[in-house]
Order: structure tokens, then C-alpha cells, then sequence
């Protein structure tokens, strides 16, 4: 058990570090948005997976489910608030033509 | 809408209550009551509009949806990844417009949700049924334009999607 | 185990400088929202990984319940307020 939780948490890190490293390196913030988004979707839900899974069953387990299913719902919400606001206030995505 | 109101007010005063189980983690006599009277004034505060999204919702495949949901998302994960480690950075940013053919508004919040979940893919703006997509590639973007994610959600919202 | 989970809590706190990093430098300020989202969800999986560090799971794990949802209302907040009033 302890050994699927630590494996769990290193593969969801593994993802939170590719995510921080798109950030820096992306060129606009549509692009960025793209890595938080992967951290948010895929590192954030393996990480808290894995904390769950080594806490074992009880109440500990279902909270931190809670925060997950949380975060999995409101997470795209707030990127695509963003990304709108980016959008009607006019900055333009960059795209294949003008490169 | 007036027949199914009971029915619907004793789900989500019991989906509330669950709600409140999981989070207090306290059992005695004080804290049960107190959590159902409150689960009761909120669902009765929130019971009865026929336009929200969550009328007639069917959670039950929903539930069975998100693991086909998931195993997407992990694979557009590693096609990103694959991305953003290469030291050329060949991403070419595309905006699809995609005309969707979803009748229920739960089903347009969710293929929302859904785009905007999977990396690479992001929603920018939608419009009733009209969503206008930002995705980092093509073959991102792919699982949209093919149809693929919209037949998911019509199987899980019983709609028929072949009359385009 | 506790050397893993101050690992993992290092391995957060760096990220959260990288990730303001990009709070500082952004050229827009819709960079520096998404920036301060980012660094939202690391502070959730930390406070999480540090109750579990300190064995206090349950007082820690609503604390970051209400972070995630001061955090969705704040960036709404400035999400509304940045799209009414144009790109400064």
C-alpha cells in the first residue's frame, strides 16, 4: 500500500515539475494555461491520490477525496475564467500564420 | 415541475447530508441534527428551477464516464509532456470554432468541463451551443473535431447526435 | 517516511518560486492571475502533504478546502473586473 502511494505521489510530481517548466518556457499565456492546466488535471490528482491511498481507509481517506473532486471541478472553471478575460480584453492568441 | 419537487428535495437533502457527514466527522446527537436541519434549508432554498443545468441530470452514467474521461486525460498528459520537453518546442496553437449538437444544458457545462480538463485543449469562450476551442496542436484538438467526446456525452445524456 | 514527505514539501516550495517567477515577470497581467492560480493549487497539496506530516489530516485538509474556494471566488473577482475594464 505504501509503496503504490509513494508511486503515486512520484508520478504525480514528475507532472507537477514538467508543468512549472511549460510555464517558463511557453510563449503566451493561452500556451501557459495549457501547462497549468495539466498540472491542475493530472499532477494534482495522482499527489493527493497517493496521500489518500497511504492515509488507508477511514474518514482521512474520504476528506481528501473531497479536495480532489474539488479541485477537479473548480480548477478548469478558473482557467477558462482567465483565459476568457484574456480573450474579450484583447490579447491575441498567437497561431501557426504569424510565426 | 411541480409533481417531481418532494422527490427532488429528499435527493439533495440527502446528497447534502452525505455532504455534511464526510466533512464534520463528528457523530453525536448535536452535531446529526444540526447538519440535517441545515441540509434541509439549503436544498429547500435550491430545489425547483426547471432551467438549472442539473434538472433530470443523470449522475449514475456520469459516474461511469469519468474513467473513459480520465484515461484521456492521462494520455493527452504524456502527449504535452512529450511537448514541452522537447528543446525545439514544436507547438503550433490552433482556435477550432466547434458547433456542438447537445440539446441539455448540463451536457454543454460538461463538454465545457471536459475540453478545458484535458490538456492541451482549453475552452475560451461558448456561446449556447457554439464553443470556441484553443488547442496547442492538432492531434490535441483531434479528440473535439472528430466528434469523439460529443458521442461519449450523447451516450451519457441519451441524445441522438447523427443529424448533422 | 517523514524524509519523503519534507522531500515532497522541498520539491512544493520550489515550485512555488518558479511559479512566481512568473507572478513577477509576466508581461501581461492575465500571466500573473494564472501564475497566482498555479501557485493556489501547490499551497492546497501542501497544506494536505503537511497534515500529513503532522498527523492532523482532518483540521488540515478543511483548511485547504477553504483555500481552493477563496481562490475560485478571487480569481473570478479579478477575471470579471479585468474583462469589463480592457487589457491595461
Amino acid at each position: 500500500m505504501v509503496i503504490l502511494a509513494v508511486g503515486l505521489i512520484l508520478f504525480g510530481v514528475f507532472f507537477l515539475v514538467v508543468a512549472a517548466i511549460g510555464t517558463l518556457r511557453l510563449p503566451d499565456v493561452f500556451t501557459r494555461s495549457h501547462a497549468v492546466s495539466l498540472t491542475d488535471s493530472l499532477g494534482a490528482i495522482c499527489v493527493l491520490a497517493g496521500l489518500s491511498i497511504y492515509q488507508g481507509f477511514g474518514i482521512n481517506m474520504l476528506k481528501i477525496l473531497v479536495v480532489l473532486v474539488l479541485l477537479l471541478l473548480l480548477n478548469p472553471v478558473i482557467a477558462h475564467a482567465t483565459v476568457r478575460a484574456a480573450y474579450r480584453a484583447g490579447v491575441k492568441p498567437q497561431t501557426e500564420e504569424d510565426q | 415541475m411541480k409533481s417531481s419537487f418532494p422527490k427532488q428535495f429528499i435527493a439533495n437533502t440527502l446528497a447534502l447530508f452525505c455532504v455534511w457527514l464526510v466533512l464534520s466527522g463528528k457523530y453525536d446527537n448535536f452535531h446529526l441534527v444540526l447538519g440535517f436541519m441545515v441540509s434541509c434549508g439549503v436544498a429547500w432554498l435550491n430545489t425547483g428551477f426547471p432551467h438549472s443545468p442539473f434538472h433530470h441530470f443523470p449522475w449514475a452514467r456520469v459516474v461511469l464516464y469519468s474513467p473513459w474521461l480520465f484515461l484521456r486525460v492521462v494520455e493527452s498528459s504524456l502527449h504535452l509532456t512529450k511537448l514541452i520537453l522537447n528543446p525545439s518546442l514544436p507547438i503550433k496553437p490552433i482556435l477550432i470554432t466547434y458547433r456542438s449538437h447537445l440539446r441539455h444544458r448540463g451536457a454543454i457545462v460538461l463538454l465545457g468541463n471536459s475540453v478545458t480538463l484535458t490538456p492541451g485543449t482549453i475552452t475560451v469562450e461558448v456561446n449556447g451551443n457554439a464553443f470556441l476551442v484553443h488547442a496547442i496542436d492538432e492531434t490535441a484538438g483531434k479528440d473535439l473535431t472528430t466528434g469523439r467526446m460529443e458521442r461519449q456525452l450523447a451516450w451519457v445524456f441519451q441524445e441522438d447526435t447523427n443529424q448533422r | 517516511m517523514i524524509n519523503f514527505f519534507l522531500f515532497l514539501l522541498i520539491i512544493l516550495s520550489v515550485l512555488i518560486l518558479v511559479y512566481l517567477y512568473r507572478v513577477i515577470q509576466g508581461p501581461t497581467v492575465f500571466d500573473r492571475v494564472l501564475g497566482l492560480n498555479g501557485i493556489s493549487t501547490k499551497a492546497i497539496i501542501l497544506v494536505v502533504v503537511m497534515g500529513t506530516v503532522y498527523d492532523r489530516v482532518e483540521m488540515f485538509v478543511d483548511i485547504s478546502t477553504g483555500y481552493a474556494l477563496l481562490n475560485l471566488v478571487g480569481a473570478f473577482a479579478i477575471a470579471k473586473f479585468l474583462e469589463q475594464r480592457g487589457a491595461p
